[in-house]
């Protein structure tokens, strides 16, 4: 079977041997087959694959190794969360947990809807339960007390693969954050939410990597009626790094926020793919995302707001993304898209990418600041806009994202 | 020394390269200490082009002469320089700064400028308590310096924060572009009490306006006539009352 999975991926490189041979050392599960499977067919994606045209796994690794990299120290304070740490070798719980969340370490692999839309996402979940670990870590939240639960993501490896699902109960909120701190050649974790009736959760992302590792991070968001769904990322990029979030409206009137910031240095590359599926009616997306880069590196948006005929009616959406590129050599690829066929909708998008104003530079050199700082004011104050919703970890990621434009 | 900018035969030119245009040809003027000078002329005379020029915005370039400010030249310094040796432009069109509220934009602009002199950061209290006579002086709301710059504000309000920064960062020689214009009676009243209030014999001013209606209130001590890039004619105050009956064209036509 191994063998039939290494036939279906074309001119497989050493990475992907690699990978087939860590799949067939764990125990014969027929949905860690079919998982795997999804990731098979397409093997790594790579450029040749439209969603992926921009952002080349395969390309960018042809072996599975250690970077010589360690992984970054982790920027969210824990402040009494519940932190759950996964590393390439383990997997690390809080040992007290308290009433309203029940946690459950599965051993077998879990079925994932559209795995084949997401063969990063796939992957991580036929191989998270590789080294004992759990295949998949589920989380029901039936309090709305709990403590911030903090995932960490780090330590040294060749790969690190984490599944994890959360579901938050009818009128239940959840407050998540999550650190990707390089560390591994690669990593790759999907993570469930399901949200349900006027559930809520707000989750934050903060992404830093080196050269030498690439990253996947999976998300897949169902809501249900009148849940709401908050998202902030803060990404630093990576060999290559690919945050894509899935976002599913199930049930009338519920709402999402999806805003992310990317600064990207040079030799750095980040990727936030997100689509989201207006499936009820009556449901609010909004949606921004800043990037700022420098000479040599690169960031990619790929946005997708699909409004099916009847389903979506009084879908109320709108799509920014708006980058800066900070020095001539950076580089940006968007792709916003708008797929609507009901007709009584708001949907708007817009996209924008181009050099700081010159206006604006000289007015506040006239001034007496000088232009460094002036760049780095206005650019801080580009990218502030897209954290304001991070809730508790908003400043943190405000500090971060100055500490490297300071630095850039 | 007495004399405050100096400015000799200078040109300049704006543009690429290729395809630059001269629009300040020949300019020399003086400015001494204590005076208000102004400078008008008819659209395309090179106004808004010498504010540029002297405070050094890219784009326009010095192909000839010179400039300076108490002794110093100032045609080779950054723009960041030139204002912190005292050299404040109030824009024609004030700038929108997303995101970053007007009394931390002021309060770095004054701390860039203490640096470069070598002097000391002034304190948040000193800062704050100086915020709040200004603001009261030139009637603005407390509420409206903690908003971003220039962001949705009107044309009389980015006035007005134009010349509260004036006021907060105290500079020696002043040039206001356009300064009357977009603001009604009122607000002109507002915007040249503040002005007024910063004339002395340590500071000097270069007031450009197309019309004689802000001279009314802020009195020029010398008027010049700009056409085509050089002054054609000084006078004192009644210069611009002659300009005003005459038109530009009177005036122009005799020198010519």
């Amino acid at each position: 079977m191994t063998t039939a999975l290494r036939d279906l991926i074309a001119n497989p490189n050493a990475a992907e041997l690699e990978l087939v041979a860590r799949y067939g050392m764990q125990p014969e599960d027929v949905r860690r087959e079919r998982l795997f499977g999804a990731f098979a067919q397409s093997g790594l994606p790579n450029r040749r694959m439209e969603a992926w045209k921009w952002t080349d796994f395969k390309a960018a690794l042809t072996t599975l190794d250690r970077p010589s990299t360690a992984s970054v120290e982790d920027p969210i304070p824990y402040d009494g969360a519940l932190v759950f740490k996964f590393t390439p070798t383990g997997f690390e719980a809080p040992a007290d947990l308290p009433n309203g969340l029940s946690v459950f370490e599965k051993g077998e692999a879990q079925a994932l809807g559209a795995a084949e839309d997401v063969p990063m996402g796939a992957l991580a979940a036929s191989l998270a339960g590789e080294k004992s670990r759990p295949a998949t870590v589920l989380l029901e939240v039936t309090s709305s007390d709990l403590p911030r639960l903090h995932f960490q993501f780090s330590g040294a490896g060749e790969a690190s693969f984490a599944r994890i699902v959360i579901v938050v109960r009818p009128g239940m909120a959840v407050t998540v954050s999550e650190s990707h701190l390089g560390g591994a050649g690669l990593e790759a974790s999907v993570i469930e939410f399901g949200l349900q009736k006027n559930a809520s959760a707000v989750r934050t992302i903060y992404q830093r990597g080196s050269r030498e590792e690439a990253v996947a991070s999976t998300a897949l968001v169902h809501l249900d009626a009148e849940a709401q769904y908050t998202q902030t990322t803060l990404s630093f990029g990576a060999k290559l790094a690919r945050l894509e979030t899935r976002v599913t409206h199930q049930e009338p009137s519920a709402s999402v926020t999806l805003n992310a910031a990317y600064l990207v240095g040079k030799g750095l590359h980040t990727d936030i793919t997100t689509h989201v599926r207006h499936g009820a009616n009556s449901c609010v997306t909004r949606q921004l995302t800043k990037g700022a880069v420098l000479d040599g590196g690169t960031g990619v948006f790929q946005g997708k707001f699909f409004v099916p005929r009847t389903a979506g009616q009084y879908t109320d959406a709108d799509m920014q993304h708006k980058a800066l590129l900070l020095e001539d050599g950076a580089v940006v690829f968007a792709k916003p898209e708008l797929e609507i066929y009901a007709d009584d909708v708001e949907c708007a998008h817009g996209n924008t990418c181009g050099a700081l104003d010159d206006n604006q530079l000289f007015y506040m050199r006239q001034r007496g600041i000088p232009e460094k700082t002036a760049r780095a004011l206005l650019t801080q104050a580009f990218v502030a806009e897209a954290l304001e919703e991070a809730g508790e970890l908003e400043e943190l990621l405000r500090g971060e994202a100055e500490a490297w434009l300071g630095a850039a | 020394m007495r004399t405050m900018l100096k400015i000799e035969n200078l040109t300049a030119t704006v543009g690429d390269e290729d395809d630059a245009k001269t629009i300040i040809n020949g300019l020399t003027l003086e400015v001494p200490k204590g005076e208000v000078h102004a400078i008008m002329g008819p659209n395309g005379a090179g106004k808004s082009t010498l504010s540029y020029v002297l405070t050094g915005r890219d784009g326009y370039e010095v192909t000839g002469g010179s400039a300076t400010l108490n002794g110093d030249d100032i045609l080779d310094m950054d723009p960041e320089e030139r204002a912190a040796k005292g050299l404040f432009l109030s824009f024609q069109y004030p700038v929108e700064i997303p995101g970053v509220p007007v009394m931390t934009f002021v309060r770095a602009a004054m701390n860039a400028q203490r640096k470069t002199r070598g002097e000391d950061e002034i304190s948040a209290p000193d800062f704050i308590k100086k915020s709040r006579e200004v603001g009261k002086a030139l009637k603005l709301d407390a509420e409206m310096l903690k908003r971003a710059l220039n962001v949705g504000f009107s044309g009389g309000e980015k006035k007005r924060l134009e010349i509260y920064q004036m006021m907060m960062l105290e500079p020696n020689f002043l040039i206001l572009d356009e300064t009357d214009s977009g603001l009604d009676i009122d607000a002109l009243k507002t915007v040249s009490d503040g002005v007024n209030a910063m004339r002395s014999p340590d500071r000097g001013m270069l007031v450009i306006t197309h019309y004689q209606r802000l001279l009314d209130h802020i009195k020029p001590d010398k008027v010049h006539v700009l056409s085509k890039g050089r002054i054609v004619a000084t006078g004192g105050p009644e210069l611009a009352l002659r300009l005003e009956k005459e038109g530009y064209e009177g005036i122009l036509g005799e020198v010519a």
